[in-house]
Parts: C-alpha cells; sequence; structure tokens
C-alpha cells in the first residue's frame, strides 16, 4: 500500500512548481492527475490560478485532501520545462516515492536563471523595439529602451520599495514610464510621445494575460478565466491611472 | 511582392523585442532563438494579413493558427511543452497597447470609445485564442497519424 501522505506531497508540490512558471490551469491539472494516476492512485485536483486541491481515496475508502497557496505570479519558461520534463518522467517510470520527492523538491534549487544584467538587456531590447511597432524613429527607440531600463531596475530592485501589492506596484512602473517618456521628449531625445510611451509600458501591459485567459475561458476552465481576466483589468487600470498622474505632473511642474 | 517586403520590418521588430522578452521569462539558449523566430513569423503574417484584407481581428486568427502549428512542430522537435514558445510567439500581435489606451479613455471620462476599444481588444485576444487552441487541437488529432521523432 502507498503512503498516501508522501503521494498527496509528491502531486501538489509538482502542481505549486507548475504554477510557479505560470502554466495554464488544464496543464496543470493533468499533470497531478497523471503523475497520481502513475503511482496507482486516481485523485481528483481541482486547481485555480492562485490554488491547488488533490483529494485521493485511500484502499480502505478514507479520503486525503492536501491543498497548497500559491501568490507568486510570473512566467518562468526554463522552470516550466524542467518540471514538465520530470513529471513526464516520472510518469513513465514511477520512481521510488522518497527519491521521487527529492527530485521534485530539488526542482528550484538546480534552476539557470539569466543574470540580473542580461533581463535588464531584455527589458531594453522589448521596450525598444516595441516603439518601432507603433511607428516610432530610431531616436524613440532609444528613448524607451531608456524608460524599459528603469522599469526593469525598479521592478528587479525595487520589490520592497514598492510593496507586494500588484495594483500599486504596476501603477508606480507606469508613473515612472511615462513620466520619464514625457520627460526624455521634452528633453528633445524622444520625437513620439506616444511611441515611447506605449514602447516603454509594452513590459506592464497585461496583452499575454489577457490571451491566457481567454485561453482559460476557451478550454473550460471558466472560473480560472475570469479570474485572471479581473486581474487584468485591475493592471491595465493601474497603468492607466499610472499614466494619468504622470501627465498631471508633467502640466503642473 | 512589395507588399510582403513592407512585412519584414515588423517582422524583424518582432524577432527583436521578443527576444527581450524571452530573456525576460527565463528562456535559455538556442530556446531565445526558437520563440523569437516565432515572434517573426507570427508579426510577419499579421501585417500581411492586414494589409491585403484589413480585418485586425482575422489577422491575429490567422496569424495564430500559423504560429500555433510552428509552436507545435518545435515543441515536437525540441520536446518540450508548446506554452512557452506560443506566449512568446504571440506578443507582438497581444493586444497590450489596445488595453491601455481603453482603460486610458475610461480614466479620461469616454465611455463610448473605451467601450469600443475594449471590446476590439477583447475580440483580438479571443481570436488570438482561439487559432492558437484550433492548431494544437488539429495537431492533437493528427499526431498520432504522424511519424514519431526519435528520443534525445
Amino acid at each position: 500500500m502507498p503512503d498516501y501522505g508522501k503521494l498527496l506531497r509528491l502531486g501538489t508540490e509538482v502542481g505549486r512548481w507548475l504554477m510557479l512558471s505560470g502554466a495554464e490551469i488544464y496543464r496543470i491539472e493533468e499533470s497531478v492527475h497523471r503523475l497520481l494516476n502513475a503511482y496507482g492512485t486516481y485523485p481528483e485536483v481541482f486547481a485555480l490560478p492562485n490554488c491547488l486541491i488533490v483529494c485521493v481515496t485511500t484502499e480502505e475508502g478514507e479520503s486525503m485532501t492536501r491543498m497548497v497557496r500559491v501568490s507568486a505570479k510570473g512566467t518562468d519558461i526554463e522552470l516550466l520545462e524542467r518540471t514538465n520534463d520530470l513529471c513526464r518522467r516520472l510518469c513513465r517510470e514511477p520512481a521510488p516515492l522518497d527519491e521521487a520527492l527529492a527530485l521534485v523538491d530539488g526542482l528550484g534549487d538546480h534552476e539557470p536563471h539569466n543574470p540580473p544584467w542580461l533581463v535588464l538587456v531584455g527589458y531594453i531590447l522589448t521596450t525598444a523595439f516595441f516603439a518601432f511597432f507603433f511607428e516610432g524613429d530610431v531616436w524613440d527607440a532609444i528613448a524607451a529602451g531608456l524608460c524599459g531600463l528603469a522599469a526593469g531596475i525598479a521592478q528587479l530592485y525595487g520589490k520592497k520599495l514598492m510593496g507586494s501589492n500588484l495594483f500599486f506596484r504596476t501603477a508606480l512602473c507606469s508613473v515612472l514610464i511615462c513620466g520619464l517618456s514625457l520627460f526624455l521628449c521634452r528633453l528633445g531625445l524622444g520625437h513620439s510621445e506616444d511611441a515611447v510611451t506605449i514602447g516603454g509600458l509594452m513590459v506592464l501591459v497585461p496583452g499575454m494575460s489577457l490571451t491566457n485567459a481567454m485561453r482559460e475561458i476557451m478550454a473550460g476552465d471558466i472560473f480560472s478565466g475570469l479570474h485572471r481576466f479581473a486581474e487584468v483589468i485591475l493592471v491595465a487600470t493601474a497603468i492607466a491611472l499610472g499614466s494619468v498622474l504622470a501627465m498631471i505632473l508633467g502640466r503642473v511642474v | 511582392m512589395e507588399l510582403l517586403l513592407s512585412c519584414l520590418p515588423p517582422a524583424l521588430w518582432g524577432f527583436l523585442s521578443c527576444a527581450g522578452f524571452s530573456l525576460m521569462y527565463n528562456i535559455h539558449g538556442s530556446g531565445v532563438l526558437v520563440a523569437s523566430t516565432g515572434a517573426a513569423i507570427s508579426s510577419f503574417f499579421y501585417f500581411l494579413i492586414v494589409d491585403a484584407y484589413g480585418s485586425e481581428v482575422g489577422a491575429a486568427f490567422l496569424a495564430a493558427i500559423v504560429v500555433g502549428v510552428y509552436s507545435e512542430i518545435m515543441a515536437r522537435v525540441r520536446r518540450c511543452p508548446t506554452t512557452g514558445y506560443l506566449q512568446v510567439a504571440l506578443l507582438p500581435l497581444v493586444p497590450g497597447a489596445g488595453l491601455y489606451h481603453a482603460m486610458r479613455y475610461a480614466v479620461d471620462g469616454f465611455y463610448q470609445t473605451f467601450l469600443n476599444s475594449l471590446v476590439h481588444t477583447i475580440g483580438i485576444a479571443l481570436a488570438l485564442s482561439v487559432g492558437a487552441m484550433l492548431s494544437s487541437s488539429l495537431f492533437r488529432a493528427l499526431l498520432p497519424r504522424l511519424p514519431r521523432l526519435p528520443r534525445r
């Protein structure tokens, strides 16, 4: 008879890693379900964007439940690929439970991260070339790249200063980007204020989350889809409010 | 021909900006190249169809189908989930700017324009997700009939 406590822990930990990496709900539910199936149980799995509940019934007919709450959000494709890989491997040839648990617990430790400077380069590249998308010229791209750099530094190092609330953090970053783009355009570096501002804001704007929300709804996870949709609207409102604040500051100063 | 050439610069911008995004999303090595090539393909097809046909929602839908096929193939070749490539590859089309404009109209009090652009934005997001899902389910249906790739 398997150790159901450990089995549940295995399932929920795999789910937790998948959630932290920004996987879709159906992928989380399916992965945990298949994994526990491979170990000979028939679980019920329910996932929301910030919560995962797994329930199994033991051979004596008792049911056991374990729930994890996940608050961090973000996209980490490397972690997603590693977790998915491990999950498939365990489904193909289930390792002894303790070994499998050690493997799952070690997922986050050995994960390579891009160094901060490379992430900042990412911010600059993204904002600079999105400025071209919105019909900016080379100078606009440079200005947008500077805004992106500022936003990247704020996101990477300013978490303590800005607090953990998503709404306020986004609004503050938006004030920073819009204020900086106004300033740079007044200095004469950028020519099209619109291109610089939107190019810079592309790192904040939740366009991807909106598409993901629609995908969840289409896949039948309507609750999760609505959850994400509400979050998207909140974040977009925060960005708009931040940009208005920056405008007002620009008029006053 | 002229139409095709006019879509090349957006493809290049898409490629470079999404290389930046893949660095932010912790993609490594050749994965960056694969994901940003997807972004180049998506923006190329999007602008091509917008120029040729005029409908942004339709263009987003068709471009999402093309990118969906591309990322399913890449996921089979590299043996990893499609999500990563698909997310980055769709980024140039994703209606971030539309969402921002919509909320700006709301904050500034232009409610009619706000509703217009919000509905348009949701339409594009829906088209993208339906397009991507369509090609991935087609792929899954066809998969048992396709030759299997050797395990690495």
